[in-house]
């Protein structure tokens, strides 16, 4: 840091990376959340856990959208 | 650098007086513009811009894991903090290899609308307005207020208002209905863009890779609805700014020279398109120039460049009068960009910040803001790039590269042709922004409601695709990807106020480096190595002053309209420095898990 003079340093600044066995969001949530399939579309358990299925597209053909 | 021609007929012996105006009302009171002006000729002899804060976001990114990046450069400021988000998210993408799905960046890009749409806005009509209200002009210059009135508004018919002196008298702080309408305006856009990005101004659900936003249809409606609610103020604002231009360039001939300098403009791009954008450096050209808003150099009206790559390579970081150290001893941090290209020391990759508090001296350092320039290959010059205020360089690349073709707008080459849908009142509306004959302080005003039209139409489009994606059942919006031991990369934005640029070094999984450079760095720029002026500093030089009053009760309005037309913003330096290692209070919150290691 060249030639200032700085107090002497009362925080770690790199504390708020990993904490190793903490789950990492950019990791996915395929495998950890229902509701997202893997194919990148995703059903009614993705927004509630009420009811959901009824909250489902009626028919196969149908797009899954989430409700709301 | 300064073009205004010097008058030499008829000039009388000079009266120099010394006028400065630090802080610069409405912005945050850190820039001062300090200036010797030639009362008997009437103009300003000489200009220097300074910053008092202190700029050194890079200190303290160091260590930092980097995925925090968008998060805590988004606290650099409480305007544009969405663009440095973003900014960072695109500089990470790049780094970590990973491109998000195409419906996050359909989010991302109408979050970055409704930003464009409310912030030019609140700018335009609740602070540059003013020193074009009737209150203003009546104190400056009241013989243009007396013909304003005799003026019929030529597009009265759009905004409903009969004489330019209308216009003036609803620009009016506090009580104006321009004013007043504005505010509301401006609350409707803030609800457009959280519904994308969670929060304004610092946005809770962009992230590297996706965003959090939960893709479901009324999140698509709600903005819809509120953005035709908004869209006839889009264009009655159109109408009242090119009127009220007009007729400053009618009532005080010659206020083409007010501001006026050489066309140096940089814009870096906005609003990727998904369907091309992978966040590789090596096709950065090709992406870029699918951009929305197409990033370009303009140079004396001439398109120098619009491959993201050249201008990449082409950033220096200069001193020359910046209360910093030079930093070309150190170690470079990246030698060569993927493609082998070297990189400079300058470039902001390599740079190491380090302050050098000192008084300020106008003969030598006076400003912490350092000098950005672009270098051009092929003349060897570092060119002082000014933005216009953002809209200005934006319109004018995007207009000369004429790469943008949709539904809703299109770049014709001369111009940008956007067309607006039917309103509540008005109807379906092409608007037409024609490349103008100078880079001047009015017409970077015009430029502003301009753009917002442009961030409005392109809003709509990307409105259309993304509920035909969520339609198709295509509602994926994040993608995983794992953080390199060490990598680099670099974002391209606009943010609200011009060029916005982050540069990032990975080591170690942590940061090694990280310089954001926003706009107001490049306008606000001090006088540099070779003693090139920074873009206010050479506008602002041998401008002629139209205002009516001498020294006594001068207020200097035709400076301020020259500087406040870059829309200057300086809170991204950072209030830290205490001097003599004093350290006045550190707070740490650290997260779960602080002891580790």
């Amino acid at each position: 840091m060249g030639t200032i003079r700085v107090g002497r340093p009362e925080a770690k600044p790199d504390t708020p990376s990993h904490v190793p066995g903490l789950h990492q969001g950019n990791k996915g949530p395929y495998q950890e959340q229902t509701g997202h399939h893997r194919d990148g579309s995703s059903d009614a358990r993705r927004s509630t856990g009420i009811h959901w299925k009824r909250h489902d597209a009626l028919g196969e053909s149908m797009p899954n959208i989430s409700p709301g | 650098m300064t073009t205004t021609d010097a008058r030499t007929s008829g000039r009388k012996p000079a009266q120099l007086v010394d006028m400065n105006w630090d802080p610069i009302t409405r912005i945050i009171g850190n820039l001062g513009i300090y200036t010797k002006i030639d009362f008997a000729n009437r103009e300003v002899v000489e200009c220097h811009s300074t910053s008092s804060l202190f700029r050194g976001y890079s200190v303290f990114m160091k260590g930092k894991d980097p995925r925090d990046a968008g998060f805590i450069t988004s606290r650099i400021c409480g305007i544009c903090g969405d663009n440095h988000t973003t900014c960072s998210n695109y500089a990470q993408q790049m780094a970590y290899g990973v491109k998000p799905p195409k419906l996050a960046e359909h989010i991302t890009n109408l979050g970055e609308a409704a930003e464009y749409i409310f912030d030019h806005t609140i700018f335009q009509d609740n602070l540059v307005f003013v020193d074009f209200c009737e209150a203003m002009v009546k104190a400056t210059n009241p013989g243009v207020l007396a013909r304003a009135e005799r003026t019929d508004a030529p597009r009265g018919d759009v905004h409903g208002y009969r004489t330019i002196a209308e216009i003036m008298k609803a620009f009016n702080p506090f009580e104006g209905e321009v004013y007043k309408e504005a505010l509301k305006v401006s609350r409707i856009t803030r609800e457009m863009f959280c519904l994308m990005e969670g929060r304004h101004v610092h946005p809770s659900t962009l992230y590297p890779g996706g965003v959090g936003t939960m893709p479901q249809p009324s999140v698509f409606t709600d903005y819809l609805s509120r953005l035709m609610r908004v869209i006839d103020f889009v264009k009655k604002a159109v109408a009242m700014n090119d009127d009220v231009f007009d007729f400053f360039y009618e009532a005080l001939p010659g206020y083409e020279e007010v501001g006026k300098r050489r066309i140096l403009l940089g814009c870096w791009g906005a609003f990727q398109n998904p369907d091309v954008v992978d966040y590789r450096y090596a096709t950065m050209n090709e992406w870029g120039k699918a951009m929305y808003v197409t990033p370009g150099i303009v140079v004396d009206g001439k398109l120098v460049t619009n491959n993201l790559i050249d201008i990449n390579l082409g950033l220096r970081i200069m001193l020359g009068s910046s209360f910093y150290e030079d930093w070309v001893n150190e170690d470079p941090f990246v030698t060569h960009d993927p493609l082998g290209n070297p990189i400079d020391m300058r470039h902001p990759w390599n740079q190491t910040t380090v302050p050098v508090p000192q008084k300020r001296d106008f003969e030598g350092n006076y400003s912490w803001v350092m000098s950005p320039r672009w270098y051009h290959p092929d003349t060897g010059e570092h060119l002082a790039l000014d933005t216009g205020g953002g809209p200005l360089a934006r319109l004018w690349s995007t207009a000369l590269s004429g790469l943008v073709d949709t539904p809703y707008v299109k770049a014709t080459g001369g111009g940008i042709r956007i067309t607006l849908p039917k309103g509540e009142k008005l109807p379906e509306t092409t608007l037409e922004w024609r490349i103008p004959k100078w880079s001047n302080t009015l017409e970077r005003d015009r430029a502003r409601p301009y753009f917002i039209a442009y961030a409005a139409a392109m809003a709509l489009q990307f409105l259309e695709e993304a509920m035909g994606m969520l339609q198709s059942g295509d509602t994926k919006v994040f993608e995983n990807f794992e953080v390199p031991d060490e990598s680099i990369g670099c974002g391209f934005h606009e943010a609200v106020r011009g060029v916005l640029s982050h540069h990032l070094v990975i080591r170690d999984k942590k940061i090694a480096n990280y310089h954001p450079y926003p706009p107001t760095p490049w306008n606000a720029s001090p006088r540099d190595i070779y003693g090139t002026p920074g873009p206010y500093e050479d506008a602002v030089m041998g401008q002629p002053i139209f205002e009516e009053n001498g020294p006594d009760d001068f207020k200097g309005v035709d400076i301020m309209r020259t500087v406040r037309s870059f829309d200057p913003c300086l809170p991204c330096g950072v209030h830290m420095y205490m001097g003599k290692g004093k350290t006045l209070s550190t707070v740490h919150s650290p997260t779960y898990g602080a002891n580790h290691g």
